[in-house]
């Protein structure tokens, strides 16, 4: 078979076969994108439809140089993502190789790990809120068994967002976990034995062997995990109220923007704030990309 | 130590069954303890939620109460008796599996062209869907959708999850298929496939681990989506999340109420894992790449 | 053509295409036009569940069908922001809240004019409104809502753990009783009451009253002044010397199982939702649960008395006509009657004087809303248009207060920042 043919077939086969997923994100993001960026060069507020005048980069300015709201925000975000990412990935990668190898039961351990992931992250925030509650909630009354003072915890202003962290750590973890499982049983057997049979004690084979193999998976579930958790909004509103709190302690740029939306209706800041949002978080993925294309060969 | 690469793909269900008899049921017991550590840890607060259910209010209050009370069916009733439950429950079936099916069916080849081809650039554009925050999509979709006159229908709906799905599964799906050795679909070139031949029947096996994982992910962000629901679903086609958070009553104190409708939300999906956990199982222990 | 740049051109053309041109002016997307069901829109609350059962009879009546959604009141906004954004014409009748959403939905030209409407009829009678609550469904001489549920703070005490088996007389008294029977250790908190910045602002008006404050004063902020210190300064003590830990976390939702668990002595909240207090279901103190009337401060006893929600008309609606039955038929002389009776405070003068209706709640009860009428401030909240960064504003000291910190330093500052705010909001206001 000619090279030149069977290299345009591959590529007219690619193209054909990314074009409709690419196609529909782009229809449907489109009108959103273009009117986001529009309005975050007005002062649009209180309707949209209202008269307003164009601001030129006036929004951006303004947000960038607020360091009541926006940087606290951007920091909180960060602080949150990187936390939670990191141990959901540990603890996911964890639970993972703790699962991998088949025992009895082990459906049920599957199918129990999957549930955090199947309640509503609405109904996650307020079953969370109950449980904490410092005067009527269990976790307290826990504590108090084995002689803890109660603790505030969504209550108090700087126990808050690790709080926070935990409870996402809790929803989450399973997810990584699932994805690594599906990852690692991906993975040969030969490189793992030929390791055992060379000497190496288990931690070297999982270190030197299985998450060099694992990589591909590893960062897939990173990207996708971080960019969910730089977004979480269901989880902050439901614990913690508008704002992110009495003090804002849990004000992510998400919450942020969707406050200064839906409570304040400043229509163009909300704009910009989102566009600045949405380039950090493109930053970061490209950040991830480009370390991760680093590690390959 | 180096991955060595495995020479031909054998038949992926025999070498399975032979690892499974070898591992047999011995334990240790640190990694039993661990095993059911994480059972407790991730289940203890849903039974807690479970057993909310319930309560009355009061019960759910006292946490001396926490295990043992005498249970009450009022919460369901109380769920139930709006009326909704039922054709909401159909709805986020209907509209979960088709968006899911659809999501999958564009999402897959995607993934696999962006995998295979190395098309670093449009993997970073699909992530875009998933990066930008829901909020500026509501108000421009909702006008969009309004003037197709779609808004209501399950259309719009299907339309709005597959957003949130097609970006989901073609990026796990990325993963997998750049993690195949092209050797596999080369041998499969020479055997007189054609390029998508090769897909289908070579590729597209091997990696059924991340595709049911993926789907499986995708189906349970589509059953819990209550944003878009809220703003463009219509009387008919409400679908579960809507019609069930929305009777939270002023000075909310139905705690009970909600972790019934939490609860009965959390139901179809659960027994659907665990009978599609056979499927899930063998994809995940089967698709391995052997030589 | 499959190649790379082609397929950019043509995303690249469909994307600009498809954003271009397309301002979100309000175009027919007919939902039924005018003989369509008529859609209507409510929070839940105890007048939805009353009203509701109801409906059927209005269905029959206007031989139309009515297609009812309820949400909770968070929901409730961002769904009107949403589809009033875009002109949504799939929204008939509106239940709404006049003291948030009042100024904004009426500068944005999205309510329905009901001035010729509740004037109209010699039978409706629009003068049996209080007038505090048709001031507030009023911008600019036009009425654009009709007010259905009044709110008063009420005091809940609990009968056997208070001296003599009386409510406090003056806010000083319930502070010193509170601190005095405040025992945490044996799970009894002196007062519980609402922390969250967001919902506790309103609550807290009523103090700022009685302490002889405003929020604001002939345009310029009133937060600053000596009074309203004084009362940031009393609520933020209370909370941290007799009240429960985590305060600024708390909302009414929290703020009612603590009290129906027996863990407090007094709370203060909104009357409306007092069966939550006293109902067997929700409450194992609900027989020694008593109501008294907002107590006394400086400046005597000044309550808020607000119409914290009303209906009202969508000017995108094809169905103004029929929305407009419908809002005959559920706020008449009969049906506010009917709700009084089964525990919905209205807000027609004629209910609250009928005996038979008053005599529904609790008599404690009764006494204290009535009072309450009398002396009660129409506000409960900033009067402005950006209602939600206002009440950002001035909930700070309060959360300082409540955390302990600097009250005078932290109403200073924000004082100044409400100055700035209500020069910007007074020009958001032309209707």
């Amino acid at each position: 078979m000619p090279a030149a043919t069977l290299q345009q077939e591959q590529r007219r086969l690619k193209w054909a076969m990314l074009s409709p997923a690419l196609f529909f994100i782009i229809a449907m993001i489109a009108f959103p994108l273009f009117y986001t960026a529009y309005l975050s060069t007005t002062d649009a507020f209180g309707a949209v439809n209202a008269h307003r005048s164009f601001l030129g980069l006036t929004n951006f300015s303004d947000a960038l140089s607020d360091t009541r709201r926006f940087w606290p925000a951007v920091a909180r975000t960060a602080v949150f993502t990187v936390a939670a990412v990191v141990l959901e990935l540990c603890l996911g990668l964890a639970v993972a190789m703790l699962l991998r190898r088949p025992f009895g039961g082990m459906r049920w351990v599957r199918t129990i790990l999957m549930v955090p992931l199947l309640a509503t992250p609405v109904a996650v925030g307020v079953l969370w809120l109950l449980i904490l509650d410092p005067t009527v909630g269990i976790a307290n009354h826990l504590l108090g068994l084995v002689g803890i003072p109660p603790q505030p915890f969504l209550g108090s202003v700087a126990e808050s967002l690790p709080t926070l962290v935990l409870i996402d750590v809790w929803q989450w973890t399973p997810m990584m976990t699932l994805l690594l499982l599906a990852g690692l049983s991906t993975l040969p057997e030969e490189p793992e034995e030929a390791a055992l049979i060379d000497g190496a004690s288990g931690w070297q084979r999982f270190r030197l062997v299985t998450v060099p193999m694992l990589m591909p998976v590893i960062i897939t579930s990173l990207v996708l995990r971080s960019v969910d958790a730089l977004k979480t909004f269901d989880l902050i509103y439901a614990t913690k109220g508008p704002g992110g709190g009495s003090s804002n302690e849990a004000e992510t740029l998400n919450v942020y923007a969707y406050g200064l939306t839906f409570d304040y209706q400043e229509y163009g800041l909300a704009a910009s704030v989102l566009v600045l949002f949405t380039v950090f978080i493109v930053l970061i993925v490209i950040a991830l990309r480009r370390r991760s294309a680093k590690d390959q060969p | 130590m180096t991955a060595t690469l495995p020479k031909s793909a054998t038949a992926p269900g025999t070498v399975a069954r032979g690892r499974t008899r070898r591992s047999g049921a011995r334990m240790s017991t640190g990694r039993l303890v661990g095993i059911v550590a994480v059972a407790v840890v991730f289940t203890a607060p849903l039974v807690w939620m479970v057993l909310a259910a319930f309560k009355t209010n009061v019960q759910i209050g006292n946490p001396a109460e926490a295990v043992v009370f005498t249970p009450t069916l009022r919460n369901f009733g109380t769920v139930f008796e709006q009326g909704v439950f039922l054709p909401a429950m159909w709805n986020s079936v209907v509209v979960g599996v088709v968006s899911t099916a659809l999501s999958a069916i564009l999402a897959v080849p995607a993934a696999w062209a962006i995998g295979r081809f190395a098309m670093q650039r449009f993997g970073n554009w699909v992530l875009i869907a998933r990066i930008i925050p829901a909020v500026s999509l509501l108000v421009p979709w909702y006008y969009l959708f309004a003037q197709l006159e779609l808004v209501g229908g399950y259309t719009v709906l299907v339309l709005s999850h597959m957003f949130v799905s097609v970006p989901l599964i073609t990026w796990i799906m990325i993963g997998f298929f750049a993690g195949l050795p092209v050797e596999l679909e080369e041998a499969g070139r020479v055997d007189g496939l054609s390029a998508f031949g090769a897909f289908l029947r070579i590729s597209l096996p091997l990696a059924t681990a991340g595709t049911a994982t993926a789907c499986v992910l995708a189906a349970v962000f589509s059953w819990n989506n209550f944003m878009f629901a809220l703003i463009l679903s219509g009387e008919n086609t409400k679908t579960l999340p809507v019609a069930l958070f929305n009777f939270i009553s002023y000075a909310s104190v139905d705690w009970g109420g909600l972790m019934a409708a939490a609860t009965l939300m959390s139901v179809p999906v659960v027994l659907a894992a665990v009978f599609g956990q056979k499927y899930l199982v063998a994809g995940l222990t089967a698709g391995a790449t052997k030589g | 053509m499959l190649n790379r740049r082609g397929l950019l051109k043509a995303a690249g053309v469909g994307a600009v295409l498809a954003s271009t041109g397309l301002p979100l002016a309000g175009c027919g997307n007919s939902a039924g036009g005018p003989d369509g069901d008529l859609r209507v829109v409510m929070a839940n609350h105890v007048w939805t569940t009353a009203i509701r059962k109801r409906i059927p009879e209005f269905a029959d009546l206007a031989r139309r069908r009515v297609l009812v959604s309820t949400m909770t009141a968070d929901q409730l906004s961002s769904t009107y922001n949403v589809k009033l954004n875009a002109s949504a014409p799939d929204v008939d009748v509106m239940m709404y809240r006049p003291l948030q959403e009042q100024l904004l939905f009426a500068r944005n030209g999205w309510l329905a004019d009901l001035t010729d409407q509740v004037s109209g009829e010699p039978g409706y009678d629009w003068a049996d409104f209080q007038p505090a609550s048709r001031e507030r469904t009023t911008v600019a001489g036009k009425v654009f809502g009709v007010p259905v549920v009044t709110e008063r703070p009420t005091l809940y005490y609990r009968r056997d753990l208070v001296p003599d088996g009386r409510p406090p007389a003056t806010l000083a008294e319930m502070f010193d009783t509170a601190v005095r029977l405040h025992n945490p250790a044996a799970g009894l908190h002196g007062f519980v009451g609402r922390g969250q910045r967001a919902g506790a602002v309103t609550m807290f008006s009523s103090y700022l009253y009685s302490f002889g404050g405003a929020f604001t004063a002939e345009g310029r902020s009133g937060i600053g002044t000596p009074e309203a210190i004084a009362a940031y300064g009393y609520y933020g003590r209370l909370l941290r010397e007799a009240g429960p830990i985590g305060a600024t976390n708390m909302t009414l939702e929290q703020v009612t199982p603590i009290f129906a668990q027996g863990k407090a002595v007094f709370a203060i909240d909104a009357d409306a939702v007092y069966r939550n207090f006293i109902d067997p279901a929700t409450s194992v103190v609900g027989d020694r649960t008593g109501f008294g009337a907002f107590p006394a401060g400086p400046a005597g006893s000044r309550p808020f008395n607000v119409p914290s929600w009303g209906l009202t008309i969508n000017a995108f609606s094809e169905r103004r006509d029929a929305a407009w039955e419908f809002i005959r038929w559920a706020t008449s002389r009969e049906m506010v009657l009917a709700l009084q009776a089964e525990g919905v405070p209205g807000a027609r003068l004629s209910a609250w004087r009928d005996p038979a209706a008053l005599a529904k709640f609790p008599p404690e009860l009764a006494a204290s809303m009535t009072a309450s009428i009398q002396t009660g401030v129409g506000a409960d909240r900033p009067d402005v248009v950006q209602v939600g960064r206002a009440r950002d504003i001035v909930g700070r000291p309060l959360v300082a207060s409540i955390l302990g910190q600097d009250v005078v330093a932290a109403a200073a500052d924000a004082s100044q920042q409400l100055d700035a705010f209500l020069v910007r909001d007074a020009r958001q206001r032309k209707i």
